[in-house]
């Protein structure tokens, strides 16, 4: 069952630039896919339509079968949305004030709140960090808890812009295996990268996009040879004709 | 970013961590009134008062030096232009009365500044918020969600602004800006980078608050008054009798 479409989306920056181009896409339930493009692709612009923080130019999105455009609130709290800068989405003077800020919004009770939060720093493993400064947690932390701020909100499907930006190899390790237990989980997950290293070999579908246009969608092992020639760099193993292999063993 | 300005709430289990936001705001204004008016003898009692509470609350005054060290250079810039006068030939001359003025002066104003950061080091952000929607809900054609939330944004957001100049200033030093002989490039350079960053911060703020449903009417922290208020408030009226006794 899709729970996510997208049908003939366009969009267009204020400069006049081209960001997406009749974008037609269906995400199904519980489904691990990995949207890969150069810089200045379209990814980020398309997973912003996704939760309906930009507005398509022409065309529609929906969510659960309602349109983005007539509740993007609803939206928001079901497609969770992490940011490729974690620094820029800490709101809280707290971890558990930054976690608990979504909760709040939706209006939900003190104990519902703090049941959330706790629920939220277990699944991603930072239980205990509650009275932690949040800018002073390692990057990894920090990107772990950028994504429990959106899980406290129960979102269905969790997009991520480029989660392992910045991070060293155990940090990055760490997210991704927090990544795949959500997905184990039940979570529909939607990723974006330049890097397909770390992600491909766990991906059950791979976009690629060049200059705001879908140009391939499919199974990674159907379309990874064709990557190079839109300005993505295969996975080593791929180089090696070894396949597609999973970066966590 | 480890080292981001220590401006901000701190756990803790000091008497002001204790405190409702309510009575810690109320007294900060009424202390702070006080502070601009008293004489000496209020001024050493609520100095001595201040470095007691700032020490509890485990505030260290190196840290605090550190943290207000753009204050303290304004500071001193204020103290010099009340301090010094010029005489009939245009030569600088301090005065026994100007020197004491200024004295004062920046005294108070430290005071008062030493304060705000007691308050925001020991009470969290959002109690800060829900202290202020209390105060505000009575007074007509006042958004008072709104104008707490913007509050709360400020306090919470002025360390990383501070986080962003430092950084942008040792970027500037990093590429020889000292060598600039105009006295205006630095400034102007660095004005101009900040506000850019600052508002493409905001920018970033304002998306990650929406895709996280922002709304006004959000769940508020519960705020109690506790016997420990009571005595905070009367403990705080006896220390303002001497700006008051002449």
């Amino acid at each position: 069952m899709a729970i996510i479409e997208t049908n003939g989306l366009c969009y267009q920056y204020q400069d006049g630039s081209t960001g997406l181009v009749d974008v037609s896409l269906s995400f199904e339930t519980g489904e691990f896919t990995v949207v890969a493009g150069a810089n200045g692709s379209g990814k980020s612009t398309l997973l912003r339509h996704l939760n309906g923080l930009l507005l398509p130019g022409s065309g529609s999105v929906s969510v659960c079968g309602a349109a983005v455009q007539d509740d993007p609130a609803r939206a928001r709290q079901q497609v969770g949305m992490v940011f490729q800068d974690a620094d820029s989405q800490i709101i809280g003077e707290t971890v558990y004030a930054d976690v608990a800020f979504g909760p709040e919004n939706l209006g939900l009770s003190h104990d519902q709140i703090d049941e959330r939060v706790q629920a939220a720093l277990e699944a991603v493993a930072l239980t205990g960090f509650d009275d932690k400064s949040p800018h002073h947690l390692s990057g990894g932390e920090k990107r772990r808890l950028a994504i429990a701020g959106v899980l406290a909100m129960t979102p269905q499907v969790l997009v991520m812009d480029e989660p392992f930006s910045n991070l060293d190899y155990r940090a990055a390790r760490l997210v991704l295996t927090q990544i795949l237990n959500l997905h184990r989980a039940g979570h529909t997950i939607i990723i974006t990268t330049h890097d397909l290293e770390k992600v491909i070999g766990h991906a059950q579908r791979l976009i690629i996009m060049d200059r705001g246009r879908v140009v391939r969608d499919g199974s990674p092992a159907a379309i990874i040879e064709d990557v190079e020639r839109f300005g993505i760099r295969p996975p080593c193993s791929i180089k090696f004709n070894q396949g597609i292999l999973p970066w966590l063993s | 970013m480890a080292e981001l300005t220590s401006i901000g709430f701190r756990k803790g289990n000091s008497v002001l961590h204790r405190l409702d936001p309510r009575t810690k705001q109320i007294l900060l204004m009424v202390f702070g009134m006080a502070a601009l008016f008293g004489d000496e003898r209020f001024l050493l009692l609520a100095s001595l008062l201040l470095a007691l509470l700032l020490h509890q609350a485990g505030l260290r005054f190196t840290t605090i030096v550190r943290e207000i060290r753009y204050f303290l250079y304004l500071l001193i810039f204020v103290f010099a232009v009340r301090a010094i006068s010029f005489t009939d030939q245009f030569y600088p001359a301090i005065s026994p009365g100007g020197f004491s003025e200024a004295i004062f002066f920046c005294w108070r104003l430290l005071l008062i500044v030493l304060m705000g950061l007691l308050l925001v080091s020991t009470t969290r952000t959002s109690d800060i918020r829900a202290a202020i929607i209390w105060f505000l809900r009575p007074l007509p054609l006042i958004n008072e969600k709104m104008a707490a939330t913007m509050v709360g944004l400020l306090v919470r957001f002025l360390p990383l602004i501070l986080f962003q100049a430092r950084e942008i200033d040792e970027g500037m030093r990093a590429r020889g800006i000292e060598r600039r002989r105009n006295p205006l490039v630095r400034p102007i350079r660095f004005s101009v980078a900040l506000f850019r960053r600052v508002f493409v911060r905001a920018d970033e703020l304002v998306e990650t608050m929406q895709a996280r449903c922002y709304s006004e009417q959000r769940t508020l922290p519960q705020l109690q008054f506790s016997a420990a208020d009571g005595w905070a408030s009367v403990f705080g009226l006896l220390a303002l009798l001497p700006a008051f006794l002449r």
